[in-house]
């Protein structure tokens, strides 16, 4: 794709002295302040993170009742747990849990442009945003997941969440064999951003 | 038609996904995220929100609406070659800077000589600037967010109708995928009360207060005979201004 499209040869360069040069503007002219934009990514670094996301798969893994009003109440049953203050809060206002169970298999992408869940699983991966995947992910997400390395049955039906309006999906991907006894930490432990997306399955156990 | 309304299910993009799993590859890509994030937080628009914020009290000279939707309309805007062009935030940063030319922020003159100055020494200290409720009210937006659920709703269609996708012409800004426009799904779900949108779509139907719907569609009513062998449904959340009754506009 890159072949036929031509960069300035300062390509990152450029864009970092124009990105720097509009954050330094917006300052001088009282838009924002000095600390803004880092009290924004700090937000992202420190609290809206996947390990909320992770904390909820869990639950959901241990507790079956947890996980039937995680499907039927998302918001409701996350506000049930010890997180950050904000889980409702920017593309948190409408989450909405979709459950692989044995034979189904979630998938959520977003064709348009690249709506995400961020209280539960903070900013989304590059590709997540990719054109490539929402345009093929929509069309044939059997392919694109056994190509990502996901193990489908011929029989597991595949279903595809277009991200189109208010809500924010995410998945609760299948506890994976061999993993009673284990703790909620080393279960969290198993629980990936692309697990909860739906183009992988959480991690096995080591050793499995 | 736009090629960016269109982009789920585009045919010949056949080269392997990148699956890259960093949420940034620059660094600057940070803080045009978190420039956008920050002009969110301090749109007029949410003079107009669900949680009371008090716009009044935050003393930013941000005055005018940035939102989703602004951002969107931006990428949608685009020559569809430069779309595939450039990199996820690299049209982020084309946007957001034409917007705030746009809206005399500042000029061309004072963008191209700070980015010379930064270009030239990349390390230069930002301008120090407290003003700690401006902040403030940055780190409320995130937690409260901005929903646009309003009211009642007096939804059209229930659990398990039968709707046909409208075909309405390509605007500026929509939230259809182009994949769906003239095909049959079933409601499965209605979501509770009414929702507004941004902005205006203008004739493509968004705005006023209206029912919101997820719509299951099987793929072979989306894609005939190209459809992948065993794939299962297809989820949407489509506005009620892009459903018909089944047989109102016909079944393409």
């Amino acid at each position: 794709m890159t072949a036929q499209f031509g960069y300035p040869s300062d390509r990152e360069e450029a864009s970092a002295a124009q990105v720097r040069a509009l954050e330094a503007l917006l300052i001088e002219k009282g838009v924002i302040t000095s600390g803004t934009v880092d009290k924004v990514l700090g937000y992202f670094e420190s609290e809206m993170t996947p390990l909320n996301g992770r904390k909820i798969v869990v639950r959901a893994w241990t507790d079956p009742e947890f996980a039937a009003r995680l499907a039927a109440d998302t918001p409701a049953a996350v506000a049930e747990l010890d997180l950050p203050d904000g889980m409702a809060g920017a593309e948190g206002e409408h989450l909405a849990a979709v459950v692989n169970e044995p034979g189904i298999h979630n998938l959520v992408i977003c064709s348009l442009c690249s709506c995400f869940p961020w209280p539960v699983l903070g900013l989304p991966p590059y590709w997540y945003k990719d054109p490539v995947f929402r345009a093929r992910a929509a069309r044939e997400p059997r392919t694109v997941l056994m190509e990502l390395g996901v193990p489908l049955d011929d029989d597991t039906e595949v279903r595809v969440w277009d991200s189109s309006g208010h809500s924010r999906w995410f998945v609760v991907p299948q506890r994976p064999a061999g993993t009673e006894g284990m703790s909620e930490a080393e279960l969290a432990g198993l629980v990936t951003t692309e697990s909860m997306i739906g183009v992988a399955l959480a991690d096995s156990p080591p050793g499995r | 038609m736009k090629l960016q309304h269109h982009l789920g299910g585009l045919e010949g993009l056949d080269s392997p996904i990148q699956f890259e799993k960093r949420v940034f590859v620059q660094e600057w890509e940070t803080r045009i995220f978190g420039l956008h994030t920050a002009m969110m937080a301090l749109s007029d628009s949410l003079r107009d929100a669900v949680p009371d914020y008090d716009m009044d009290a935050v003393p930013s000279t941000f005055s005018t609406t940035w939102t989703w939707a602004d951002l969107r309309k931006g990428a949608e805007a685009m020559n569809p070659f430069a779309y595939f062009q450039y990199r996820y935030y690299e049209k982020w940063l084309g946007g957001i800077t034409a917007y705030l030319l746009e809206h005399g922020y500042l000029t061309q003159e004072e963008l191209d000589a700070a980015a010379r100055r930064f270009h030239e020494d990349p390390a230069a200290p930002l301008p120090p600037a407290e003003n700690p409720p401006v902040d403030d009210q940055v780190v409320r937006y995130l937690r409260e967010g901005d929903s646009p659920r309003r009211g009642p709703a007096d939804p059209a269609f229930a659990v398990g109708d039968g709707v046909t996708v409208r075909n309405p012409p390509a605007a500026a800004h929509t939230r259809l995928p182009g994949y769906l426009r003239g095909r049959t799904g079933a409601v499965e779900r209605v979501l509770e009360g009414s929702y507004t949108y941004f902005c205006s779509t203008g004739a493509d139907g968004l705005g006023e207060p209206m029912g919101v719907y997820v719509v299951r569609f099987e793929p072979v009513e989306i894609w005939g005979a190209t459809a992948e062998p065993g794939a299962g449904a297809l989820y949407a959340e489509l506005y009620e201004a892009y459903l018909a009754p089944i047989d109102q506009e016909g079944h393409q």
